[in-house]
This record gives structure tokens, sequence and C-alpha cells, in this order.
């Protein structure tokens, strides 16, 4: 990769939005697990896929029995499915490649939340999050749900008799749970209303460990780092947690079910609380003490080294950066629309937000100019360094003018073939046949006149030629950045061009940075 | 010299297999598709034509362009091909159906030199205007339009991710971008002389064969130390398009004026054969993904596609 020639200096989070994507109205968003893709799930219940790298849309997922609002988005692990929930109360499950529709299972309610089994390439098991009672395991081919206990019952086992969790009894009340896969997803977390963190055991729907959160507010979303060493709490109380997760990534659940053999003679609460604190330990907590801001849609960067989480007030449209040590590194703010979703790409410092009016707005680092990228023995500097020439700098020495020293051994073996395994990705399984990208199909021409070159050998350009690449700059409102460089031998950087058009055509838009 | 360690089996030689007449003008570059099943050659007759790398027959013609070709680029599914023209237009061709799907325009002179990204949703093209444009295949529309020299671009190429473009020039120097944000991130050569002729990554991406018009150079674009040279062969005035051949020893192919195709050992840089029959310069060879075949092109005198093969 490019990694070598990159200048290391800038921080590797993003600074300013470089583009929107427009396209209805958009609500939620799920990178796949490269990034050269990312989902948005519309409010007319279609699911469009966005070709990160072209900004264009590779392919949209539109089922003509869903028209509600879709509530979430989520990919399987090498790319082949989607799973939308919708506010219709469906789940639908997408083969991706295919545009076809898998299965569709009606809930009975609204999933706010639903994440497709992380273990499998072809998975068929999600959690669902409903609007108002428990998360529930669903089976897309059978549509079988079974709903996982929230809260430890009064005969203190662990496991909960069914009729607790339904809602339709009155007595249970309204308690949004939130809830997530590990990362090889054999155990779930889950956050309940009692700001109690639940390690469920969830094909023997048995809760194993039990970590309550301090200040025991509501916990609204959980979401593990990529590489399933941290875990994200986002509470009522303003505070966003996380957590170091102290299992082993693969085989969890068996660790936990053995050290319970070996544990303690202790009674149902305590023994699940002494087991909860061998999983999970408290890292971090980042709050914002002066506005007192709620969190909306907090995650990790892609190498979880940044933690960002949306401000949830609806005047604003704000992005707090945290490091991992907790310091606050950045605040991204864009135009006054309420942030509703929030991503960060899984390899590069590109952020995305989904704004209350349906964009998409994506963050990038700021370009500046590489320097030393003119020319070949230039390299930048972080400061000024005194330099001190040699006695003999500047004496004329005709015996031995400079020759080209290659310190390069050039008998060195040399290998052009071999590839590294890119580090970033290391659980990756090859045989999967994972999907980077879809196959871009070039969209037919128009038919058009043919158009006349002969004898013509002006750099004008006739009338059906489009911009040329003098004038591209002209008349492009709202641009944000326009590359240039002062060039040193006239050769300058590079300009985008930009289209008016369809309403999916990227456009820009400044902001403001903090 | 030679003094790499003993190989493992004596050198085969390639040899001619077959030679194809098909073209009434230069042929100014040859590709086998990614999968090896078909090659195409490009002409100044304004045409390409798709052979069977099997049948060493032709399968058909690609007609539409107004002016003569230089160049051209297989998709990696090997179900498309570009051709980069004369009459300053870049066409897709859909190489199942024949027919040409979209015309990319916007270069204001003669496009040179053309490739797609391993993904093939974007395809890279140099210009004698002095730019390297990246072309959305879906649309069709530029997405990043690169003031990348100051004389024309003779040659650009994705490397193995389609994170990185180098371009070569006529200005002497030879440039790697940011595909994704058209940023120049590092120039390799900058002396004015001699011209680059031509720039290729290597399958892993982590070098670059770079032409220059004395002699070809592999060099180590991170730390950007050349780290060697092949010479030998003939290039003062065509962009002769050199390759890797990797199916069974690695080697450095090449094209040159001299009428001859040149190999060259790729860690010892001795010349391992010339191959001649060719009756003008040969400017453009390409080896096959997974068989000891290559196949050249040469200019006006010639007019000829020839298949060599290793025995």
């Amino acid at each position: 990769m490019n990694a070598p020639i990159i200048d290391p200096l800038q921080g590797d989070f993003p600074e300013v939005i470089e583009e929107y994507l427009e396209h209805g109205v958009m609500k939620c968003i799920a990178f796949n697990r490269r990034g050269t893709l990312l989902a948005a799930g519309c409010s007319d219940g279609s699911c469009v896929i966005w070709d990160f790298e072209t900004r264009g849309i590779a392919k949209e997922l539109r089922d003509k029995d869903c028209v509600a609002a879709i509530t979430s988005v989520c990919w399987s692990k090498y790319g082949h499915r989607i799973l939308v929930s919708s506010a219709d109360k469906s789940l639908t499950l997408w083969d991706v490649v295919k545009e076809e529709r898998i299965a569709r299972t009606t809930l009975p309610q609204t999933p706010l939340q639903a994440r497709l089994h992380p273990g499998s390439s072809t998975p068929s098991i999600c959690l669902a999050c409903p609007f108002s009672s428990a998360p529930m395991i669903v089976d897309m081919n059978t549509g079988n749900t079974t709903v996982l206990p929230v809260s430890i019952s009064d005969t203190g086992n662990g496991v909960v008799p069914p009729s607790r969790n339904r809602f339709s009894d009155g007595s249970a009340p309204f308690s949004p749970t939130a809830a997530c896969f590990n990362k090889y997803g054999d155990l779930v977390y889950v956050g309940n209303s009692k700001g109690e963190l639940l390690i469920v055991d969830h094909k023997n729907v048995l809760i194993c460990g039990i970590v309550p959160v301090p200040g025991n507010a509501v916990i609204k979303n959980m979401v593990f780092s990529r590489n399933g060493q941290y875990l994200l709490t986002n509470s009522n109380d303003r505070t966003i947690r996380i957590y170091e997760n102290l299992l082993p990534l693969k085989g969890g659940l068996k660790f936990l079910e053995e050290s319970n053999h070996a544990g303690d003679e202790q009674d149902g609460f305590e023994k699940l609380k002494a087991v909860g604190s061998r999983c999970l330990a408290l890292f971090r907590e980042f709050q914002d003490s002066i506005t007192k801001v709620h969190w909306k849609a907090p995650c990790f960067s892609g190498d979880g080294e940044w933690v960002i989480g949306g401000s949830a007030s609806k005047g604003e449209h704000k992005i707090y950066i945290w490091d991992k040590a907790g310091h606050l590194v950045k605040i991204l703010e864009g135009p006054k629309e309420a942030l509703i979703d929030l991503a960060w790409h899984p390899v590069h410092p590109i952020v995305v937000s989904v704004s209350l009016t349906g964009l998409v707005y994506i963050w990038a680092k700021d370009y500046t100019e590489n320097w030393s990228a003119f020319a070949p023995d230039f390299k930048e500097l972080e400061e000024n360094e005194e330099y001190v020439e040699r006695e003999d700098e500047f004496d004329l020495m005709p015996e031995t003018e400079k020759v080209k020293e290659s310190d390069v051994d050039e008998d060195e073996e040399i290998d052009i073939m071999g590839v590294e395994k890119d580090s970033a990705f290391s659980d990756s399984d090859m045989s999967q046949g994972e999907i980077c990208f879809l196959p871009a199909d070039p969209s037919p021409d128009v038919p058009e006149p043919q158009d006349k070159f002969v004898g013509s050998n002006s750099k004008q350009g006739d009338s059906n030629q489009s911009v040329s690449a003098l004038s591209e700059e002209a008349g492009q409102s709202g641009r944000l950045t326009s590359h240039i460089s002062t060039p040193l031998e006239a050769m300058d950087n590079s300009a985008a061009e930009d289209n008016g058009g369809t309403s999916s055509r990227r456009n820009r838009r400044a902001s403001e940075v903090m | 010299m030679a003094n790499n360690g003993n190989p493992t089996q004596a050198y085969r030689p390639y040899s001619l297999k077959k030679i194809l007449t098909n073209h009434t003008r230069a042929v100014s570059c040859v590709k086998f598709s990614k999968n090896g099943k078909l090659f195409a050659s490009a002409s100044l007759d304004k045409t390409l034509s798709v052979w069977s790398s099997e049948t060493l027959t032709k399968l058909f013609s690609l007609t539409g362009h107004s002016d003569g070709i230089s160049d051209l680029a297989w998709s990696s599914d090997s179900t498309y091909i570009c051709s980069a023209s004369d009459d300053r237009t870049l066409r897709i061709w859909d190489a199942r159906s024949a027919e040409c799907v979209k015309t990319l325009k916007g270069h204001s002179d003669i496009v040179f030199c053309v490739n797609f990204n391993p993904q093939s949703n974007l395809i890279v093209s140099g210009s004698f205007d002095d730019t390297v444009r990246i072309w959305d295949v879906k649309t069709g529309k530029s997405l990043h339009i690169i003031r990348a020299h100051a004389m024309p671009v003779t040659s650009v190429h994705f490397n193995r991710d389609g994170s990185l473009i180098v371009s070569g020039s006529h200005d002497g120097s030879c440039k790697i971008w940011d595909a994704s944000t058209g940023a120049l991130l590092k120039t390799l050569i900058d002396d004015k002389v001699p011209a680059v002729s031509f720039a290729k990554f290597s399958p892993n991406g982590k070098f670059i064969l770079v032409a220059t018009l004395d002699n070809t150079l592999l060099w180590n674009y991170s730390t950007g130390k050349f780290l060697k040279i092949y010479s030998g062969h003939k290039n003062r005035v065509y962009c002769i398009a050199s390759t890797f051949s990797v199916t069974s020893e690695k080697y450095i192919v090449s094209g040159s004026e001299d009428h001859c195709i040149y190999l060259w050992d790729l860690q010892g840089k001795n010349l391992v054969q010339k191959l001649d029959g060719h009756t003008d310069t040969v400017v453009s060879v390409t080896c096959h993904p997974t068989e000891n075949m290559i196949v050249s092109a040469a200019l006006d005198n010639d007019r000829s596609v020839r298949v060599w093969v290793q025995h």
C-alpha cells in the first residue's frame, strides 16, 4: 500500500467535509469490511450501495413490499449479504451481488437496530433490538425469534421466564435495550435500562455475567471495536464508556463456561457480577462536562485508536473525536442539521455522518501540499535545521567530480511477486471470496451524431467536447478546495471536475472546523 | 554479467509460433486479457483486433475510432477493453458483444496511454495535453484531472490495490499519484533528459519498471532508489512498452528499435535471449498470465503481431 510515502506528521483523523452524497433521504449507513462500499438505508424503504471510490451508486436494493423508512443496515462479514430493518417492523435479508431478497420476517415491534451474526460469511441469524422490548435473536430462514434475557429474575438463577419480557402483558416497563454481538458472535452483550451490562450466551439463552455500569443510567447504544478488544456503551447520563474486553477473542464463551465451573460458591447475582468483572474492565469515560450533551451513534475508528460521538442536540451537527487516552482532539462542525448516524471508515481517516435532511457528509483530512513530492531528493523537515557546510564544500576538485553513487547492492534479489498480508485485515479468510467491490458496468452512451475530427488540429476543440482541462474550474459553486499548488515547473496538481446533474451526483459544501 | 545462483533448469528459449497479419498500419499495442483467453491488438489503422490465445485466430474487430489508436487496456474480469486514440477520446468496448459501450471525452489532445484499476471501476489515461485523467467507468465522467507533467504523458499504470498511479512523461519525470485524491505523492526522476517513455508497477506493487530513452530501470519507489538496469537494446525514439514475465523464471521483456525482443533475467540483469524476426521496431510486448507465451507487435514496415512460445 502507499503507507511508506504518506506523510506521517498529520494526525490520523478527518478535519473537513470533503463531499456530500445525495440520494433521496438517507437515514442510516454502514461500511463494508474494507470500506470500499457504503450501504445507506433510505426513508422510502430502499437501500442504496455507494461505490466509495467513485462516490457513485453501485447498486440499489428495492423491494416493493417495503416502503417504510429503514432504521438500520448491516453487512455480513465478507460483504455477501445485507440486512435491513424497517419501520414497518420487518427485517429483510438481501443477497448483494444478485440483488435478490433472500428472506423477510416481520417482528411484533419495529426493530431499531438489526445486526447479522458476525462469525459467518452467509449468516442467517441476526440480533434485533426492537423499539421497546428485549433484544431477540431472529433466524431469518425460519422466522423464529428467541428473546434474550434483560435482567435477573428473582430466583437468581440467571434464566428469565419468557413472559417477563413480553410487552403485551403490560407489566414489563418501557425498557429500551441496546445489544451487540462480540467479534465472533458467540456471545451477545446487552445493556439494560437499569444500567447493567449483561453477557449472554444466546444459544442457551443464559446470562453468564453482569457488569453494573457506574451511574446506573439507561444504556442506549453498544458497539465493539473492529478488533473486538474494546466495548463502547452510550448511556443516558450523557457519558460514553469504554470497556476493555478481558475474554479471549475466539472461544470467549468456552472460556466463560470453564471458568464458571471452577467458580466460587456465591449466590446468583454476586456470582454473575464476579464473572462479569472477569469479562470487562472499565477503561475510559468520555463526556462533555460543559455542554453536557447527549451522544448519538458513538463508535470507534477502524483501528480502535479513536472514539467519535455525535452530539444529539437537534440544532447542530457536531462530531467529537477523542483519542484512546481520553483527550478530546477535535470537534468537527457541519451545517446546522441534526446528526442521526455516524461511521468511521474501516481503513482510512474518513468519517461519514448522516444529517436529518438525508444527506451523507464525508469528512476527510484537509489536503495539504506535500512539497517533498515535487523533486526526488526533497525531504520535508519539521523545523529549521542548521546546516554547517563541510570544509571543502565549495572547493573545485575536478578529479573527484560527484559521481552518481549507487550505494545500492545491484546484485540484491528482488521479489516482484510477494505480497505482505494486510495487517488491518488479519483475520480475513480469503477462501470466503470476500466482496471488495461490485463490478462496474459502463452505462451505455446516449447515441449522438458522430464527432468530426478530420482535419482539425486546433486545441480549441469543437462544441461536442466536454470541459477541457484548462477551464474546468470555472463556474462551479460550493467548491470546497481547489488543489492549486505553486508550480515548480508549470506542474500543477489536480482539480476535480464537478458536474451538476442527477441528484445522486456528489457535491461540495463548506464546513467550519473547530 | 550473470552472477545469480545456478538456475534450477537450463533456460528454455522462446521461438516463433505464429505470425498474425491483420492490421493495415503500424500496430501500437498488444495486451493479453487478465484470464489469458484473449489478446487484443491496437493499430494506427483505427481498429482493434481481438484474438483467441488458444487458436491464435482473430475473433473480431472493433471499429469506431476516427484516428489511430496508441494503447489499450483490459478490465480485470476480461469483459471490457478501453482504447486510447489520437482522436482525443477513449472508448470502452464490450469484449463479449464486440460493441462500443462508451466514449470518454475530455482530453484536448491525443490520448496516448490507458489502464484500468484492479477493481475496474476507474480508468486512468495520459495524453499529449500533459494531463492525466481518472474516469469513472460507470458514468464516463472525469473524477480527477491532474496537470501531471510539462510535456506529453507517455505512460500511466495503477498499482496492485488501485491506491497509486504512476505516470511517465516526455518531460523526463516519473511521478506517483494518490488515486483517490489525485494528489502528487512522489517524484521519482526529475532529470529533463532523457524522456521517460514507459512506467509500470511490478505485480506486487512494490517496484516500478521505468523505461527511459537510453535504458530500462527497476526502481524501489518507497526509497526512491533504482535497483537494476537492463540495457543492450535500442530505444531512442519510440515509447516501447516493457513488461515482467513471471510464469517461469522472472524476466524483463522489452521491444527494441533494432527489431528484436530482449529478455533479461530479472535478478542478474543479463540478457538471456534476443528474439528476432520482426522487420520494424517492436513497440509492444505482452506476456500470458499463466503460460509461457509472449506476443509482440511492430510498426509500419512490419504491421504484424507475432506469437512466441517456450518449448
